[in-house]
Parts: C-alpha cells; structure tokens; sequence
C-alpha cells in the first residue's frame, strides 16, 4: 500500500483519566463479555497453533497430531462449553470462521439456537495478511454468517486478531459496526475509516486462554488465578467508571477435562458480586452508542 | 588470531572499561541519616511504530511468521499508555515516591500526558534509545542519543543525566558517545550492587545498578511466569539485598512497563512490592540521578 492509514491517524492518543466516565445502567460495575472462538484447522494448511513440535523441529504436512489436538475441542471440549452456558444462563460472543457454518454444522446450530451472538472471524483460521482477496473474503465470510443466522453480524474479530492497514475499511464497507482487534483500552472507543465510523471494543490477549496457556504455559488453574485478580481490580476500578471484562476461550484449550473446572470457577466467583452484567458484543455496543455523545467525542 | 584481530574495530571490550572487583570488602561511601540501602523504580515509557515489526509480542499470528501491520501486538502495547500507566501513577504517588521514567525520545511526542504526569511529580527523565528498538540497528547512534537528549530537554526542562539503551543494547562505543553527549551515568552494566566507574575514550562514565531480574518484561514476556511472581520475586530480592546490605550500602531497582504491570491482573503486585518497601525506615527511595550524586561525591572517578 502506498499511502496507508496507520492507527494513529484513525485515533489520537487519549488518557483514560482524561474521559469523562461512562456509565452502565442501574450503577452496575462492570459487564462481563464472554467470547468463544471457533476455528477451522485446514489440514492442508500448517497448523494455526501447535501442542507438540514435530521431533527435531521440523514441520511436516500433514500435521495430524496437532490439527486432531483441535479437532478434539470441536468434537467434545465445545459441548462442555454449551452445558455450562445453557446452566448459567449466560449467551456468550461466538467468534466464528463462516467455515464453522459448513464443516461443523451441528456445532454452528447448537449456538445459533442457544441465542448465542455470532460475530465474524475470517472465513478459516490463517493471518488475514495472506488472504490473496481480504475484501471477497470478509463479504463471504459475512454472507455465511447472515445467511446461516438470519442476521447480518455486527462485530468482527480478525483472525488472530490481525488486519492490515485498510481492513477498518473494509469492514466498515462490509456492514461491520465493532471489531475487538484494537486491545488497547478499558473502553470502547470509535475510530476513523474513510467508510465511516468503527467501534472497538476492549477483547483482550491478557484474559485470553491462547497466550496464558499456549504461548506463556501458565498452570491450568492460572486461567482462574488471573481472571480473579483481573476482575477484582476492574470491579473497584467499576465504581467510578464502566469496566468492561472480557474473557476469550477455546474449546480445544479451555473445554480440556483438566481445565474446564476453572472455567467454571471463573463464573462462580463472578456470581458472587454484585453489579455484574453478562452482555454479548452488540449489547456493549448498543448501550456504548447511546452514551450520549461518546461516539462522536472520542473520534474527535 | 592475534590480540589485534580480537579487538572491536570502534569503541572498547567491557574488561578493558572496567577490571574485576568483588563486592565483598569494597569501600564505598555511606548512605545520608544510616540509610542501608537505596531503591529506584524506573518506568519504561515507549513508542512501538506501527510500520516496523513490533518489540515483543503477547499473541503470535496463527501461523506463525512476523505480519505487518501488527495490531493486536500494538493495540496491547498502546493499552499501557492509555489506562495502565494511570494505574501504576496512584500507586507511586500514595507512597509518594518519584520514579525514574525512562523515555524514547519519540514517545515525548507521542505521549505528552504522561510527559505532563512524570514533570508534575519532578520525576525524573532518562534517555531510553530515539526509538524502540536495538541501538545495534540504529544508522547514526551519536545522532539517536543527542536527539534524545534534545527532546526530553525541551519537554522536562533540564537535559537527561542517564541512559537506558532499548532493551539494554549497546554497540562497542555507546559509552564513550553517552560521555561525549553530556550523559552522567547509564544503567546497562546489571553486573553490580553498586554503582561502578566505566572508563571511555574522554572521561568516565558511571554505571547504577539497573536489574533484568526485577524487571517486568523477563519475569513476564520471556520466562511467561505467572503475575504474582512480579512481587514474589520483588520480596526476596529486597529481603537479601537489605541483608547484604549490613556489610555496606547497596542498591535494587525494580523496573515497570505501563503493558505489563499496568495490566489490571498485575497491578496488586506492583503495589504489595512498593508497600512492602516502603514500610522500612532505613531504606531511601531515589532516582537514578540520586544516586549517581550520592556515588560520585564519595567516590570520585580518579580513585575508582
């Protein structure tokens, strides 16, 4: 790209304390957004993410232990993740390769018919940099989705959170209102595209299973751990300020037998404080809007 | 190969800028109302360009490889200067204690709040590389350390005493050209204690003592511990440096980035480590110019 739009030209810098604060109804602290990734590991591909190098380091294709190692969450570790959900009675952010929608349809209408929000998440799992045609590739990605829920989805995850310069343009033009690529706030924020206005919303790579348990090798429970003490702060951070808590899971990482109990936990604990509201991506989005004024203040 | 071929075409061997000296039995001078020992928080403030591959990284691409443009990467970087350094800000001033804010020289632009922040509080500014990245890669690196010094002058009001090359690199020359550009002191050489002379091509140059063992990004980025290690390790370090400290006065920093433990899951831990601290009388609380002037005036470079 010649010209491209770097970041800090769709947003200047701005200091959280500088904000005039945001406010979530009936003086709740903080809402907590659930988002579960589902991908599609192509096995012609190298693998997005490995639990076992090949001996001496070389990768091979096929790549069957690693890609089975994935394939176990879509054939079991998902449907502890939809018991859990259905008892608590929280409809979590399904961040979803539109492949999902063919390769695993019985997983893509359980979520569907639980209410869950479908958000967009590429077509399959691949850094969106090698996509030869990013922006046939959204609008398919896209039409799969809409035409699967119904619904044309409103927010977008970028696989592995990547974008290139122009993907806010691209997105912007496809119909998408929010995207969670931007990791670099506490609060939504609204940045410039030459399509229009973006939302972002604060998903995270802190309250993450992929970088606690794949890429740093944290003990199971530290996804437990972390979350208390990340909740924690933002709760009393809640008092004077909405806080938003995000928390991204796998089902081949966090729908492990040795892991989901802490996953578990995670709610439970949440449970027991007050203030607490569990929103989906296009609630935080709708209720961020309505901030009288928020949007068009933060752009400027 | 001969001793000629060995040596380094510019600049000097560390051995040759400074000789072996145990800690134990070494004099230096004592600290002002029986202080035992001295420690420096230093806040790493940087500027992560969006056009180049970033410094580290929390998420790997699917896949692998080094994509550009990196924004989640960025994004996670950018956090520590929008909310967690705010965050991080409470704690050192309920304690009331001034940091030492390393600072590229191109985040004073990029961050003027925080610039704002750190002069309200007279902390103080060190040089931290023009930008984010090996001072091995920089094209002219006289020219990267002056220009650091121009900007953090013009936005603190007094040119920066030290220096803290990015990620501590350092080509063979760096010290001579910091002494030449007016530097006092820099905090690379984790090899002491105490701070120690390092000759250059004109006059010396003093090292105080920075940490890559208290330090955010290895305890957190490169040996991925979990968060309350960040204050478990502060406390046993604290614990055996004060009791070394009966034998003569010490030094410990402790250092911080806004991404890491300005991360809200973090935090606590900065804060449990500075309390802890700060509830011993005998221990000062200084930057990194503090020292060096306390250093300095009982140990004058001709006597190192």
């Amino acid at each position: 790209m010649p010209n491209p739009t770097l970041p800090r030209e769709r947003i200047d810098y701005s200091a959280i304390v500088d904000r005039p604060a945001l406010r979530l109804p009936s003086g709740a602290r903080l809402v907590f957004w659930t988002i579960v990734n589902l991908e599609v590991w192509d096995i012609g591909k190298p693998m997005a993410r490995q639990v076992l190098p090949a001996p001496t380091g070389q990768p091979m294709l096929p790549d069957v232990p690693n890609w089975s190692w994935h394939e176990y969450g879509m054939r079991v570790g998902v449907w502890r993740f939809f018991d859990l959900f259905r008892r608590l009675g929280i409809r979590p952010t399904l961040s979803i390769n539109a492949r999902v929608c063919e390769d695993y349809v019985r997983v893509a209408e359980e979520a569907k018919n639980a209410g869950w929000e479908f958000m967009g998440h590429s077509y399959e799992q691949g850094p969106i940099h090698k996509e030869p045609d990013q922006a046939a590739m959204i609008a398919r990605a896209m039409g799969i989705l809409e035409k699967f829920t119904g619904k044309r989805p409103v927010g977008w995850l970028g696989p592995g959170l990547t974008e290139t310069y122009d993907t806010p343009e691209l997105l912007a033009a496809a119909g998408v209102k929010y995207i969670g690529d931007w990791v670099y706030d506490d609060e939504p924020t609204t940045i410039r595209t030459a399509n229009g206005p973006l939302v972002t919303l604060p998903y995270t790579v802190e309250l993450n299973d992929i970088p606690m348990m794949i890429v740093q090798h944290h003990e199971s429970d530290y996804l437990l751990k972390r979350t208390i003490d990340q909740f924690d702060r933002l709760h009393a951070e809640g008092a004077n300020r909405a806080k938003i808590l995000a928390l991204a899971i796998h089902p081949y990482i966090s729908g492990q037998p040795h892991r989901i109990k802490y996953l578990e936990q995670i709610y439970e604990y949440a449970a027991r404080h007050d203030g607490v509201l569990h929103w989906n991506g296009e609630q935080i989005l709708d209720w961020y809007l309505a901030q009288s004024g928020a949007a068009t203040k933060a752009a400027e | 190969m001969n001793d000629a071929a060995k040596r380094p075409p510019v600049g000097m061997l560390p051995t040759e800028r400074i000789d072996y000296s145990p800690i134990a039995g070494r004099k230096v001078p004592p600290l002002p109302g029986g202080a035992r020992m001295v420690v420096w928080l230093i806040v790493n403030v940087e500027e992560w360009d969006i056009l180049s591959p970033m410094p580290r990284t929390v998420l790997t691409p699917p896949a692998g490889g080094a994509p550009s443009p990196d924004i989640p990467n960025w994004a996670w970087h950018e956090y520590g200067n929008r909310v967690g350094f705010w965050r991080m800000l409470k704690v050192f001033d309920e304690s009331r204690i001034r940091a030492t804010l390393a600072i590229n020289g191109s985040a004073i632009k990029a961050y003027p709040q925080i610039v704002q922040a750190a002069n309200a509080r007279q902390w103080e500014f060190i040089g931290h590389g023009f930008t984010q990245r090996n001072m091995q890669k920089v094209e002219d690196e006289r020219a990267d350390i002056r220009r650091t010094r121009e900007v953090i002058t013009s936005a603190s009001g007094k040119p920066p005493r030290g220096w803290l090359g990015p990620g501590l690199t350092e080509t063979w020359e760096t010290p001579d050209l910091l002494a030449e550009e007016g530097y006092d002191y820099v905090c690379d050489w984790v090899l002491d204690d105490q701070p120690v002379w390092l000759k250059t091509r004109t006059k010396p140059i003093l090292n105080v003592p920075y940490t890559q063992e208290c330090n955010d990004v290895a305890m957190m980025l490169i040996q991925h511990h979990k968060a309350s290690e960040y204050f478990d390790r502060a406390r046993d370090q604290f614990e055996q440096i004060y009791e070394d400290a009966a034998g003569g006065p010490r030094v410990m920093a402790l250092v911080q980035h806004p991404y890491i433990v300005g991360a809200a899951h973090r935090l606590k831990y900065l804060r449990q480590a500075v309390e802890l601290m700060a509830a011993r009388k005998d221990v000062l609380f200084w930057t990194g110019a503090e020292i060096a002037d306390w250093f300095r005036a009982g140990t004058p470079a001709e006597r190192a």
